[in-house]
């Protein structure tokens, strides 16, 4: 598997060595996990790595898959990794309990994409809606959706949760009302099942948290700090370029890093395009915003997290 | 007493304990076989016969005592491959062909089989023909002629052998006597022969030694007097009948 | 007479698929979540082009699992064999190395290992107590005889090794490596859920989770069956191959001399303690070789601080009973079932070898499915209930202890048999008499091997679907980087294992 994917990576480093002007210097090696399988949610950094965006920022860079079993957080501990995309709540909440050295040097959705999805033809609109429904839910989200629940008002318990494994069927066969899931995803795999799908975000009712944070230790931040800048700003430079025309680049990846991934094209373009308004802010991609930061630790704080702005790290976004 | 080419055991004691009570296997077990002689033991079930064998075998250890094989101690002389052994079952190893388990002693020895001697021993006990057969294909006679023709591969001057024909039935078992016999005269090596075949013991061997049981011991030795070669019509002369019939008493007498 | 039964076997098997194809058409089940074999067929095509990378992966992760796991195996056998001190000294992790909830163990090597690493590692853990179970039972019971040939010239223990007992051992290890290989792909699939990475069967499963199709799911699901099932078949054609002239050829008599048990009071205590703690001597030791960070890996001694030292230790050990509260009662009646179903099973097999004979294709799917791609489909028929929980877990415990019954069963001598039958006993009479008490020290053993299958089954339900117990703790706290917690679980659940086992 590794082997495969330095594969990758040196084809991805090949083609950009011959579409650019060679460069003496050497690249320095950089990892990073990513939050989830290779989809459209990562379409940005494949297109910086194809681009060699990185290369020409001086990096190497490793990129390593995720899915719904890896914590990314665990692989820098481990460091297996230099930096991961990460859920705030869980880095945050590691922080807090476990002690965790982690530091947040970027957010890639300021508003995070999940939600409540159902379907059209039993629409759950609001949280209000969700009273006496059954709702699945991955266990880690569940304290996010009781604070969302709470926030609007409603007792945890007026909502029957079951555990959500990732699969729509249940949803589409009316076994349960509504998921929790990406709301840039799921919509698109119910229409392909033949139904409409509504969602709205928890972010609008409340639970106001970032998505996928760029999270780094606090030792990799001190030893690496100028190879994390390069990389933001080639990332950045990758995401500006996808989302300029979000139905342009995820065609392109069809062979290399979609490859294999069982999903279609099509299903990658409704996500680049969902994902697009959820990404941008006026201070760029990636922006920690001083009303951003407060906003997410608000809304944590709702379900017992407790963070402060030590755990943001703003200075190397300032840079790029 | 000690004789430096035979066998000699003087005064050997075993016991076993097991599921909580000593068994007394042997007690003071003394017993000589000049060179070149043929010695049988006979005895009940259980009185031991075996396990006089496994100790001139190395096989087991012992309490008190003395064995020598050759004028050796039992592991020495199998380590110098003085002995050769067939047991009750012929134990050959199923996935060996017939002249590959003949070859097993010379393997355990270190020694390089000499493919003329062991084809030699093979035609010794008629096996011509079956030398790649593997013990499966093979009728029970034959796999005990496999049996002793391994234990004669390795030129032994002490030829041990346990029960060899105890599996076979009365007609085969009186055939492989009498070959028996024919090959241990063309080796001129010392034979101990365990049996509980009184007809067996005393068709072969020079002297029947009588053991009988709790405690293991021996309780008379008893020369046979015809001459060799002795050929089959033996089994039905009133003599032989005389002796058998002697040391049936002794087997089962007081 | 085998050629009809093989052929009544064909047939049942051709109607079974004859109306899983009508049930999938019409939508029968959980309103057509059940897709029909031929739309499985046809996804499979059109998949083509996805499944050789991840073939090969899974492959290669089985592979390299397999003939690791196995080389310890055997040599570790050999150990056994020749050192019963040894075995008694390792009891403990052999039983620890048997009763592994894997579910438990994917996500801590996860953690602890990079790369393909944990695939091998879960791969081989899968192997090894088969095999090396196999290599001690087939060295015990080389032919003493033969042994007795060797030794009697002076053999040493090396030479007795060599020429009679391993070569006597390989049609019994080759049966383990039987039984081994589906378990190393099914090892692999299962850590490639945790483990990230691209490719590999078990990251295409759970990329294809969140699409709705089931016909792509039991497509996966049957490619991982087929390769268990291949390998599977494989060494059974190696070993029918090797077999025929290993057999030994009279049946061995001779009673194996009775093992000097244990020696003062204070020794036999000591090799206990030591058996005890050997297998947490062995954890502490791999996380200082691993050279995991302490904030993941944790040692016996950590999770002793989480849970009782430390100042959370009261919350934790709060959730833990809950979660074992929850999973112990399902767990004992999941086991009842599917031994209760096994024992069925078995005395019909005795009853209407036909019957079993159509019905084993069908039980050989349950047993190499992955449970993942069958529980979304299992939550839409039976809920989320406990009465999926108890499917699932009669599922995963029904066959290893039909297996074991069946061959309980077999052999039961003829004459045996032919004696009631003789009297003009009917069927029922000659079952009640015979083959029932025949079968029941097998009931024994198959407990013991269901025990750990059955925590098994029912975390894999409570992670999945239900969201209570010790499973879906498990989940939760890989969630919450609660590392103290996801190996006090996995603690708990192995030693749970064991005393069950024991």
């Amino acid at each position: 598997m590794l082997n495969r994917r330095t594969f990758l990576g040196t084809a991805a480093a090949g083609i950009a060595a011959s579409s650019l002007p060679f460069r003496a210097h050497a690249a320095t090696p950089l990892t990073m996990q990513a939050a989830w399988i290779n989809d459209a949610e990562f379409a940005g950094y494949f297109l910086a790595m194809d681009q060699g965006y990185y290369t020409e920022a001086g990096l190497n860079l490793e990129y390593l898959s995720g899915g719904p079993d890896v914590i990314p957080e665990s692989t820098i501990i481990a460091g297996r990794a230099d930096l991961a995309l990460t859920t705030p709540d869980t880095t945050i909440k590691a922080i807090v309990e476990q002690g965790a050295p982690f530091k947040i040097i970027g957010a890639q959705y300021q508003k995070n994409p999940i939600g409540i999805v159902s379907l059209a033809k039993n629409p759950i609109n609001t949280p209000q809606d969700l009273i006496g429904k059954t709702l699945a839910v991955p266990p880690v989200n569940v304290i996010s959706v009781e604070a969302m629940l709470k926030m609007n008002g409603i007792e945890p318990g007026q909502v029957n949760i079951v555990p959500y494994a990732y699969d729509p069927t249940p949803l589409v066969k009316g076994e349960i009302d509504a998921s929790l899931d990406f709301t840039t995803n799921v919509p698109f795999t119910i229409q392909q099942a033949g139904e409409e799908a509504t969602s709205f975000l928890l972010y609008d009712f409340g639970y106001t948290i970032y998505n996928d944070t760029v999270v780094v230790t606090e030792q990799v931040l001190a030893e690496k700090r100028d190879l994390l800048v390069a990389w933001l700003r080639a990332s950045r430079k990758g995401w500006e370029e996808n989302l300029a025309d979000p139905s342009v680049w995820p065609p392109k990846f069809a062979d290399t890093y979609f490859k294999g991934t069982g999903r279609s094209i099509e299903n990658e373009l409704y996500f680049n395009a969902a994902q697009k308004p959820l990404m941008e802010s006026p201070e760029g991609y990636f922006a920690l915003t001083e009303d951003g930061i407060e906003k997410c630790l608000s809304a944590l704080g709702e379900v017992g997290i407790v963070g402060n702005t030590d755990m943001f790290d703003t200075s190397l976004l300032a840079e790029v | 007493m000690t004789q430096p080419d035979g066998i000699s055991l003087d005064g050997v004691c075993k016991t076993f304990a097991g599921r909580g009570r000593v068994v007394e296997a042997l007690r003071d077990v003394t017993l000589s076989c000049p060179k070149g002689t043929f010695t049988a033991i006979i005895g009940p079930s259980g009185c031991g016969k075996s396990t006089v064998m496994r100790i001139a075998l190395g096989l087991e250890s012992l309490d008190a005592g003395a064995v020598r094989v050759a004028g050796e101690p039992p592991l020495e002389a199998a380590r110098d491959g003085v002995t050769g052994v067939a047991f009750q079952d012929a134990a050959l190893l199923p996935w060996r062909s017939v002249r590959r388990n003949i070859e097993v002693p010379l393997e355990v020895l270190g020694r390089k089989p000499d493919a003329a001697h062991v084809q030699a021993m093979i035609e010794l006990v008629g096996l011509k023909g079956y030398e790649n057969s593997l013990p499966g294909e093979l009728s029970g006679g034959m796999r005990q002629r496999v049996a002793i023709a391994r234990a004669l591969v390795t030129h032994p001057q002490v030829l041990f052998m346990d029960e060899p024909f105890g599996a076979l039935d009365q007609i085969l078992r009186r055939q492989m006597n009498v070959e028996l016999q024919r090959i241990w005269a063309e080796t001129g090596s010392t034979a101990l022969l365990v049996t509980h075949g009184i007809d067996e013991a005393v068709f072969l061997a020079d002297r029947v030694v009588v053991m009988h049981a709790a405690p293991g011991r021996i309780v008379d030795v008893i020369d046979v007097p015809f001459d060799r070669p002795r050929k089959p019509p033996l089994f039905s002369d009133p003599a032989f009948h005389k002796v058998c019939d002697h040391v049936a008493e002794v087997l089962h007498g007081g | 007479m085998a050629a009809e039964r093989r052929f009544a076997g064909l047939r049942n098997t051709l109607i079974l698929l004859l109306l899983w194809e009508i049930i999938g058409q019409l939508g029968l089940v959980a309103g057509g979540a059940l897709p029909p074999p031929s739309d499985i067929l046809i996804r499979l095509w059109q998949d083509r082009g996805d499944y050789p990378g991840h073939i090969l992966a899974t492959l290669q992760a089985s592979v390299a699992g397999f003939v690791i796991g196995n080389v310890v195996a055997v040599a570790a056998g050999v150990l056994f064999a020749l050192s019963p001190p040894m075995l008694r000294l390792f009891r403990g992790i052999n039983i620890a190395a048997f009763a592994l909830p894997p579910i438990a163990i994917a996500p801590i090597l996860a953690l602890t290992l990079s790369g393909m690493a944990p695939r091998v590692t879960l791969a081989a853990l899968g192997v090894y107590f088969v095999t090396m179970t196999a290599t001690v039972i087939g060295i015990a019971q080389a032919d003493s005889r033969a042994e007795d040939v060797v030794r009697a010239y002076g053999g040493s223990r090396w030479k007795v090794l060599r020429l009679v007992q391993f070569r006597g051992a390989v049609p019994s290890i080759l049966a383990g490596l039987r039984v081994a290989a589906p378990n190393a792909v099914l090892g692999a699939i299962l850590a490639e859920f945790g483990g990230g990475g691209r490719w590999g069967l078990g990251t295409y499963l759970l990329g294809s989770l969140g699409r709705g199709e089931p016909d792509r799911l039991w497509g996966i699901g049957l490619i991982a069956t087929l390769i268990a099932g291949l390998s599977y078949a494989g060494f059974a054609l190696l070993s029918r191959r090797l077999l025929g002239a290993t057999k030994a050829v009279t049946l061995n008599a001779a009673v194996p001399t009775g093992k000097d048990d244990g020696g003062p009071l204070w020794a036999r205590i000591g090799m206990a303690l030591a058996t005890v703690a050997l297998p947490f001597v062995l954890w502490w030791a791999l996380i200082k070789l691993s050279g995991a960070p302490a904030m993941i890996a944790k040692t016996p001694g950590d999770v002793f601080t989480y849970l009782f030292l430390a100042p959370s230790a009261e919350t934790a050990q709060a959730k833990l009973l809950a979660a074992l509260a929850q999973t112990l009662p399902i767990t004992f009646i999941g086991m009842v079932a599917g031994l209760a179903f096994a024992f069925a099973l078995a005395i019909l097999s005795k009853l209407s070898p036909r019957f079993i004979s159509g019905f084993m294709p069908v039980a050989l799917i349950t047993q190499t499915m992955p449970l993942v791609a069958l529980t979304p489909l299992l939550v839409l028929i039976l809920g989320r209930g406990t009465s999926l929980t108890l499917w699932i877990t009669i599922s995963v415990t029904f066959f290893p202890a039909f297996v074991t019954l069946a061959q309980g069963l077999a052999l039961v001598p003829r004459s045996a048999e032919d004696l009631p039958r003789a009297y003009g006993a009917s069927r029922w009479t000659e079952l009640r008499m015979v083959t029932i008490p025949a079968s029941l020290p097998y009931l024994f053993a198959a407990t013991r091997l269901t025990v750990p299958r059955a925590l098994l089954g029912v975390m894999i339900a409570e992670w999945l679907a239900t969201g209570r117990g010790l499973g879906n703790l498990l989940n939760q706290s890989r969630g919450y980087l609660d590392y103290g917690m996801i190996w006090s679980v996995a603690a708990v659940s192995v030693i749970l294992s064991v005393v069950f086992y024991q």
